[in-house]
């Protein structure tokens, strides 16, 4: 091995990020200089130290316990997984895939909803306007649903980092989807009143792209 | 050149004590070849365990336990600082696993992941605990109570370590906790903590840098001892 010089300056730097190679030849130079000698002995000694704070003693019933919890949980949820295993060829697409999907929903929500709003009414055909209007809305409806199933899965997705959010900013994320999520139930209910109101659904589809950004988010911070 | 040695009983003994260095691989070591089979065996195991304990099969949970049992309830105990929290803390982990293993898209490993349910884990409980303080008019600061625990070599060294861990940040608590206690390895606590290798080797350092500070004896004693 190529002799390595190193100083006293080059300590901290080995003590945070050295090599092996790095640290052998500090060895050698302490071996001439009382400071380095004591500086090591000392930042050695804390992961001395740091043993004593290791206590892998068993204790016997610990996974009994441990185990009947799980077996109650299991119990108690079979059909939660059972529908986690019904939707689990979608956690197989990868997320692109499903941010395009997304991404196309809201594309065929928005062209749906914008050619009903803007198509004029034509004359001369004495068509039956309520068949038309329900046929339009469920149209829309539908769009919607398929948008929001693909959101909720993006939802899903996000959740664990939610639940537990490691950083102020995912906590923030998830207060962000809270109010989301209330502004949302907030216009369905009066989408639901007022089912032919384009701009509700305008405003609604506006909310339904926040979250769908939002949770990308998060999963990009996942990444 | 004064006594850099910590303000300890145990310094005799640690003073003739070389640290072995290089048990623990860094990625970054890996100088040149191909795969570690060491690293591709435990990859290899790792993937198998995440896919057991996802078809629901107890005992894949059972080997989890056995693998890191020990070393979850150790480090919920250095965190949460007594054992029965300590217990609760990782018995809430495996059912987190458990709910959320379907979620579990093997981005990072299936034991890093675990470990970081864990941490999280005792946080929340630490953030409960705190919560039920304030409820009950309780105005004092929110630091791990440490119980005592099987007498080890050096009891005072413990004690004194607990204390001066108790005064760390959150992040250099844990990577010391992590890196120095239960010996995982940079790459694998940046995975824990979702942070980078380099900031797990800085936080390290500043850790070990604060707690040599705190563990030191005061200048007069030393200059006395001499």
């Amino acid at each position: 091995m190529k002799n390595m010089n190193v100083t006293c300056n080059d300590r901290d730097r080995i003590f945070e990020d050295g090599t092996p190679a790095e640290w052998a030849a500090l060895g050698a130079h302490a071996a001439a200089c009382p400071i380095c000698t004591e500086q090591i002995r000392a930042w050695e000694s804390l992961s001395v130290a740091a043993k004593e704070l290791r206590d892998y003693s068993d204790s016997p019933s610990f996974w009994p316990r441990i185990e009947r919890a799980l077996a109650e949980e299991a119990a108690r949820n079979p059909q939660r997984a059972e529908r986690r295993g019904w939707f689990s060829f979608f956690r197989n697409i990868p997320l692109g895939w499903q941010t395009a999907a997304a991404g196309a929903f809201v594309l065929v929500l928005t062209v749906s909803a914008g050619w009903f709003y803007l198509q004029p009414p034509r004359d001369g055909q004495p068509a039956d306007q309520s068949l038309l209007k329900s046929k339009a809305l469920k149209e829309v409806e539908s769009a919607e649903t398929t948008y929001v199933q693909a959101i909720d899965k993006l939802a899903a997705e996000a959740k664990p980092q939610l639940d537990n959010p490691a950083t102020p900013l995912l906590a923030n994320y998830h207060e962000k989807l809270l109010v989301l999520d209330s502004a949302i139930a907030d216009l369905r209910a009066q989408a639901g009143m007022n089912p032919s109101n384009a701009q509700l659904r305008h405003q609604l589809l506006a909310m339904y792209q926040e979250k769908q950004h939002t949770l990308e988010e998060v999963l990009e911070t996942k990444q | 050149m004064g006594t850099m040695g910590l303000a300890l009983p145990w310094k005799a003994r640690i003073s003739s004590t070389l640290r072995e260095r290089g048990t623990r691989v860094e990625p970054s070591e890996h100088f040149a070849g191909g795969p570690n089979p060491a690293a591709v065996d435990a990859l290899s195991e790792d993937a198998v365990l995440a896919a057991a304990c996802r078809s629901g099969d107890l005992r894949a949970y059972e080997r989890l336990y056995a693998m890191h049992g020990a070393r979850m309830k150790n480090l919920a105990r250095n965190v949460l600082g007594n054992p029965s929290d300590a217990e609760d803390a990782v018995q809430e982990t495996f059912l987190k696993v458990q709910r959320s293993i379907a979620s579990f898209r093997g981005q990072s490993s299936f034991v890093t992941w675990t470990y970081r349910i864990l941490i999280n884990t005792c946080y929340d409980a630490r953030r409960s605990r705190l919560r039920k303080k304030e409820v009950a008019n309780d105005d004092s600061e929110e630091t791990p109570r440490h119980e005592p625990r099987a007498p080890g070599a050096h009891p005072a060294l413990r004690m004194a370590l607990e204390r001066a861990l108790a005064k760390l940040t959150q992040h250099q608590r844990d990577v010391f906790l992590l890196y120095e206690v239960e010996g995982f390895r940079h790459a694998e606590i940046a995975g824990i903590l979702e942070m980078t290798e380099t900031a797990s080797k800085n936080t390290l350092f500043q850790a070990k840098k604060n707690l040599r500070q705190m563990l030191e004896p005061p200048r007069s004693s030393a200059a006395e001892a001499r």
